[in-house]
C-alpha cells in the first residue's frame, strides 16, 4: 500500500511533469517502485524518452527496465505495435530471458489469443514452477475470459503454496464477494487482517461482509469492526459511522423479541449519527436533509 | 621491558600497505568471480511452502487478537492438527538436515562452490604472508595486551622479551581480514561474496532446518491465549467520536 507521503510525492511529480517541468525519469522510477498503475502517463513520457536517442543513452543499463515498463503500459493503453517493438528490442538484447517470455505472454493475452498465451505461460512454468508472477497472470487470464470458477481454483492452488501473499488473498476476497460467497470472503478478509492488522480498509471490508451475512452474532461482530475502523482512521472514515448506525438498528430489529441489551456501548449509535451530521454539514450541506431523514428512520 | 622499539618506516611502506592493497584487490576479484559463477538456484517448492507457512503462522500469532475467537480457534486447529496440520511434523520424519544436504547434489555443489571461493584465497594469502612477511615485528598495537596473546600475535618473532604489543604481520593479515568487510560493503554495495565472517557463522549452524522452526511455531501457537481486542475498540471509538463532535 502506498503511504501518504509517497502519494503526495507522486502527485507533485506528476504535476511537475504534466506542466512541462521535466523530471520524467524520476516520475517513472517512482511509479515503478510504488507499483501504481498510471499507464497513460508512463506510456506518454516513457515513449518520449525512448524515442530520443540522446536521452536513451543517458539512461545506461536502466534503459531495458524502461523498455519493459513502457511495454506493459502500452499493453494497458492497447497500443500493441509499440509493445511489439519494445519486446523485439528486448529480445535482441536478452534472448532466452524469462522476463521477455513473460512480456510475450502478456502481449498474446492482450491480443486475445488465450490458448497461445496459456501455452506460453505453461512452458515458462515448466522451467520454474515457483514463479509467482506467472501464476498470477494465469489467474488474471482466467478472470478476463470470464471463467471465474477456474480463476478461483487457480488462485486457491497458488495460495496453498504462497500463503503469505496478501495481494492474492485480497484478490480472492474480491472474487468471492462478487460471487456472493460471503463466508469464504470473510475468511480471506480475516487472513488480510491477520497479516496487516492496522490497515483500516480490511476492517471495513470485513465488517461489510459480516453485516451482509446477517445473524445476531455477525451483526455484533460487524459493529465492533466498524468501531475499530473509526478508531484506526481517527474518525475520518464516513462509511464506518453509517455502518454502526445500520448495525445497531439491525441488531435491535433482530433481537426485538429477546431481552438482550447491548450493554457495551449504548451511546455509540447516537454518537455516530451526530458525527455524521457534523461531517455532512461541513462537506455536503445540501445532502444534510437526506441524511437526517435516513437516520431518523433508522432509530425507531 | 617498556622500551620503545623504533620500527623502520620501510616496514610500513613495504609490508602493511601492500598487504592491505593485496587483500582489497583479492576481495574485489572474488566478488566478480562469484558473480560469474552465480548459478540460478531453482528453489525447492517444499522449502518455499514451509517458509510461507511459517510466515502465515507468525502473522496468526502476532495479530490473533484482532479476529474473532471462533476464527482463531479454527485456524489454530488447521495449523496444529495432529493428523494433517500444517505445522505438525511427526517425530520420525524430522530429517537430519545434514543428510538431506549431502543427498541433494545441487545443494552440495552450491555449498562446495561457496566454501571453495572462500577457503582458497584465504589459504593462499595466508601462506604468502607467512612465507614472505614472517620473522620481524610489523606493527605496534596502541593498547597494552596480556601475555596470553603472545603465541597468537607474535608468531614469527622468537624473542620472548619483546612487548606483546609488537605484533607480526600475520596479525595484520587477520586484522585486515575482519576489518575490510566494512570497506567492501561501501565499495561493492551490500551482498558481496567477501562476507566471510557471516559465512563462517552460517557454517556452524548447518543449513536451513525447517522442521525445528515449524515445531517452534506450533508450540508458540498452542500456548497462545486468545484475547479478543475488538470490544476494547468499541469504547475507543466512542471516545474518539465524542472528541470529534465537541
Amino acid at each position: 500500500m502506498v503511504s501518504k507521503t509517497e502519494e503526495t510525492q507522486l502527485n507533485s511529480l506528476e504535476n511537475q511533469v504534466d506542466n512541462g517541468g521535466g523530471g520524467a525519469w524520476e516520475y517513472l522510477c517512482l511509479v515503478r517502485k510504488l507499483k501504481v498503475r498510471r499507464s497513460d502517463k508512463v506510456f506518454k513520457y516513457g515513449l518520449s524518452i525512448l524515442n530520443d536517442p540522446k536521452k536513451r543513452s543517458a539512461l545506461g543499463p536502466e534503459e531495458w527496465t524502461l523498455y519493459e515498463q513502457v511495454a506493459i503500459a502500452a499493453l494497458d493503453c492497447q497500443c500493441l505495435d509499440v509493445t511489439k517493438d519494445c519486446i523485439k528490442v528486448l529480445q535482441k538484447k536478452f534472448p532466452e530471458s524469462k522476463r521477455v517470455g513473460r512480456l510475450n505472454g502478456m502481449l498474446l493475452e492482450a491480443k486475445g489469443s488465450w490458448a497461445e498465451a496459456e501455452k506460453a505461460y505453461s512452458s515458462l512454468l515448466e522451467d520454474n514452477s515457483l514463479d509467482q508472477v506467472i501464476h498470477k497472470r494465469r489467474v488474471a487470464m482466467a478472470k478476463a475470459q470470464g471463467n471465474i470458477s477456474e480463476a478461483i481454483e487457480l488462485l486457491n492452488k497458488y495460495l496453498e503454496i504462497f500463503m503469505a501473499d496478501h495481494d492474492a488473498w485480497r484478490e480472492l476476497a474480491d472474487i468471492y464477494v462478487s460471487l456472493q460467497m460471503y463466508k469464504q470472503a470473510a475468511f480471506c478478509y480475516e487472513e488480510l487482517i491477520l497479516s496487516q492488522p492496522t490497515v483500516p480498509l480490511y476492517h471495513l471490508a470485513y465488517a461489510d461482509v459480516l453485516y451482509t451475512l446477517g445473524g445476531l452474532e455477525n451483526l455484533q461482530t460487524a459493529k465492533k469492526y466498524y468501531a475499530s475502523t473509526i478508531d484506526l482512521t481517527g474518525g475520518k472514515n464516513t462509511r464506518a459511522p453509517f455502518g454502526i448506525c445500520l448495525c445497531t438498528s439491525a441488531i435491535a430489529q433482530v433481537s426485538k423479541g429477546r431481552n438482550r441489551e447491548d450493554k457495551e456501548s449504548p451511546e455509540l449509535q447516537s454518537l455516530a449519527a451526530t458525527a455524521l451530521e457534523k461531517d455532512y454539514k461541513q462537506r455536503a450541506a445540501d445532502k444534510l436533509g437526506l441524511l437526517t431523514s435516513a437516520l431518523r428512520s433508522m432509530k425507531f | 621491558m617498556a622500551e620503545d622499539l623504533v620500527l623502520d618506516t620501510a616496514i610500513r611502506d613495504w609490508v602493511l600497505i601492500p598487504l592491505s592493497v593485496v587483500m582489497v584487490l583479492i576481495g574485489i576479484l572474488r566478488y566478480f568471480v562469484s558473480k560469474l559463477m552465480l548459478s540460478s538456484q531453482v528453489p525447492d517448492p517444499k522449502i518455499v511452502k514451509e517458509g510461507q507457512v511459517i510466515v502465515r503462522a507468525r502473522n496468526l500469532r502476532a495479530a490473533a487478537n484482532f479476529i474473532p475467537p471462533k476464527s482463531f480457534r479454527s485456524r489454530r486447529v488447521y495449523f496444529s492438527n495432529e493428523e494433517n496440520g500444517l505445522l505438525f511434523v511427526p517425530k520420525g520424519q524430522a530429517q537430519n538436515p545434514q543428510a538431506q544436504m549431502f543427498s541433494d547434489p545441487n545443494m552440495a555443489m552450491d555449498m562446495m562452490k561457496k566454501n571453495l571461493s572462500m577457503i582458497i584465497p584465504q589459504t593462499l594469502t595466508f601462506a604468502w604472508v607467512n612465507f614472505f612477511f614472517s620473522g620481524f615485528v610489523a606493527a605496534k598495537i596502541p593498547f597494552p595486551l596480556t601475555q596470553r596473546f603472545r603465541s597468537m600475535l607474535q608468531n614469527g618473532i622468537d624473542l620472548s622479551s619483546v612487548d606483546v604489543s609488537y605484533v607480526s604481520s600475520r596479525s595484520w593479515y587477520f586484522l585486515n581480514l575482519f576489518g575490510l568487510r566494512g570497506l567492501f560493503s561501501l565499495i561493492l554495495g551490500e551482498e558481496n561474496a567477501t562476507d566471510d565472517t557471516q559465512r563462517m557463522m552460517q557454517m556452524s549452524g548447518f543449513g536451513f532446518d525447517p522442521s525445528k522452526s515449524l515445531g517452534a511455531e506450533k508450540d508458540g501457537l498452542d500456548i497462545l491465549q486468545h484475547e479478543w481486542a475488538l470490544p476494547k475498540f468499541e469504547h475507543r471509538a466512542e471516545a474518539m467520536l465524542k472528541k470529534l463532535i465537541r
